[in-house]
């Protein structure tokens, strides 16, 4: 014990912290924000057959505050019965955003080809973006899984932007400005974002001049998400955790002002 | 000649790129669609120059018998995802989709996550009012965190309004004021590129 330091007790104080209000679960109390129910009414307000393009640019890293996220909005679309086209402009979120989306499909009963399909990654996304405006098909001859892109039902209306509704930009780094900048700016598609916390404020400008058209973020956009679903997820959990450890640091941060004014203090005396 | 072609090669294409913009004729169209096939393909190729430069690092920094285990297991990663994908393919219950999902993800976020306890280390020893400037700074961030962590409604009902009025005026006008910042630059300096004033990036010879 004598060989901990301080930033030792830290670390167990904050691993306590985040556990025992897990194992309590602590009922949140979830305001929704205007910017998650802009979000949320815009796809809500959609025709049943309309088309968003989902594109996962994430790394696994994000995951975990990622998924709840993705997971919350996938499942309104299906639920909503729109029909989902799944791209990815990182390696890393290929992966991911296939599962996600065959796991919500698959709790709607929705098949593959007809109602969602897959298309999987392309390299240098501004390219990847600006070939999309001008051909779905000539960017994406194949799917992810090895399909013709004209074997595939949902695809075969679709040529370009024009035929999509909306592009959700699902990420957690700054992919979402290249959908804003050459997706909005040049084809002038719809840009809504469901980022990480620590992004949010990067999207502010874009979503208040209205090139980004909605947003949500972070683990307390997923646990509104969630809560306008009328659902229980990741979301509020993973908020539970992020909220205690939020108080922890904000206890920390008075701890740490106390004792350097104390000090300070008895160093003039 | 060395710094001719490439300078010859960037103002054309910069030039081409400008002009084409504003054209809705076949030819701009084509010349568009190529470009932007042949940049896929160019990074494409960047990725392979990556992987060989990961490989020949850890080579030879296990010939020195620098960290030697944890460069094995790196190029065994390497190795090993790219072989289980092209035999057994990357569809549900596939090992390949096992090991992201159980081995490479989770290893990734756990990673990650540590920011959580560095964050929490740091806010107790750097976060200090030492000046008016970092008193405001201090405020400003327990304001944001409190009304992040509403536990059961704790907090009192007007945090998260003044919250969302610093995210929506001092810290937006200071994020507008970043990116045109930004973009000022990047239009100069893309300029600047083009026309050949700017040559550093074809490297000193």
């Amino acid at each position: 014990m004598k060989h901990l330091k301080s930033r030792h007790w830290i670390f167990l104080g904050l691993f306590l912290v985040i556990g025992i209000t897990m194992i309590l679960n602590v009922k949140l109390n979830v305001r929704v924000s205007p910017y998650t129910q802009k979000m949320f009414d815009y796809i809500d307000s959609l025709p049943p057959g309309s088309i968003l393009l989902i594109s996962f640019d994430h790394e696994a890293s994000s995951l975990p505050e990622i998924r709840p996220l993705a997971l919350a909005v996938l499942r309104h679309a299906f639920k909503k019965d729109l029909r989902l086209i799944g791209v990815s402009l990182l390696s890393e979120g290929t992966v991911i955003g296939y599962r996600l989306m065959q796991k919500t499909a698959k709790e709607y009963h929705k098949v593959y080809g007809k109602d969602y399909v897959y298309l999987g990654f392309r390299p240098q996304y501004v390219a990847a973006i600006l070939s999309m405006g001008e051909s779905l098909k000539e960017t994406y001859p194949q799917d992810y899984l090895g399909n013709k892109y004209d074997q595939l039902n949902l695809l075969k209306s679709v040529k370009n932007y024009n035929n999509i509704d909306a592009v959700i930009s699902i990420a957690d780094g700054s992919l979402t400005t290249h959908w804003i900048e050459y997706g909005h700016g040049r084809y002038g598609v719809k840009i809504l974002g469901a980022v990480t916390a620590a992004m949010v404020t990067t999207y502010d400008p874009y979503l208040a001049s209205g090139q980004m058209y909605a947003m949500t973020g972070g683990l307390r956009g997923a646990a509104e998400y969630e809560e306008l679903l009328k659902i229980s997820g990741g979301g509020a959990r993973g908020m539970l955790a992020q909220s205690s450890a939020h108080l922890y640091v904000i206890f920390l941060i008075i701890v740490g002002n106390l004792s350097y004014f104390i000090t300070k203090r008895k160093g003039r005396k | 000649m060395n710094r001719k072609v490439p300078l010859a090669v960037c103002f054309i294409f910069g030039v081409v790129m400008f002009i084409q913009y504003f054209s809705q004729h076949p030819t701009a169209r084509f010349v568009y669609k190529s470009i932007l096939d042949y940049w896929q393909i160019i990074f494409a190729f960047t990725l392979i120059l990556g992987i060989i430069s990961f490989v020949n690092n850890n080579i030879s920094q296990i010939k020195r018998g620098n960290n030697t285990f944890y460069r094995i297991v790196a190029i065994s990663g390497f190795l090993i995802m790219p072989v289980v994908a092209l035999g057994w393919g990357i569809k549900t219950g596939s090992p390949f989709m096992w090991m992201f999902e159980n081995v490479q993800a989770p290893m990734q976020s756990t990673v990650f996550a540590l920011l959580a306890f560095f964050v929490a280390s740091a806010s107790y020893r750097g976060f200090r009012a030492r000046s008016i400037p970092a008193t405001i700074l201090l405020l400003s961030a327990l304001i944001i965190l409190l009304s992040r962590s509403n536990i059961g409604g704790i907090f009192s009902d007007y945090l998260p309004n003044i919250a969302d009025w610093i995210r929506n005026y001092p810290s937006m006008s200071a994020r507008r004021a970043i990116l045109i910042g930004i973009g000022l630059g990047s239009l100069t300096t893309s300029l600047r590129v083009i026309i050949g004033i700017e040559r550093t990036w074809l490297g000193k010879d």
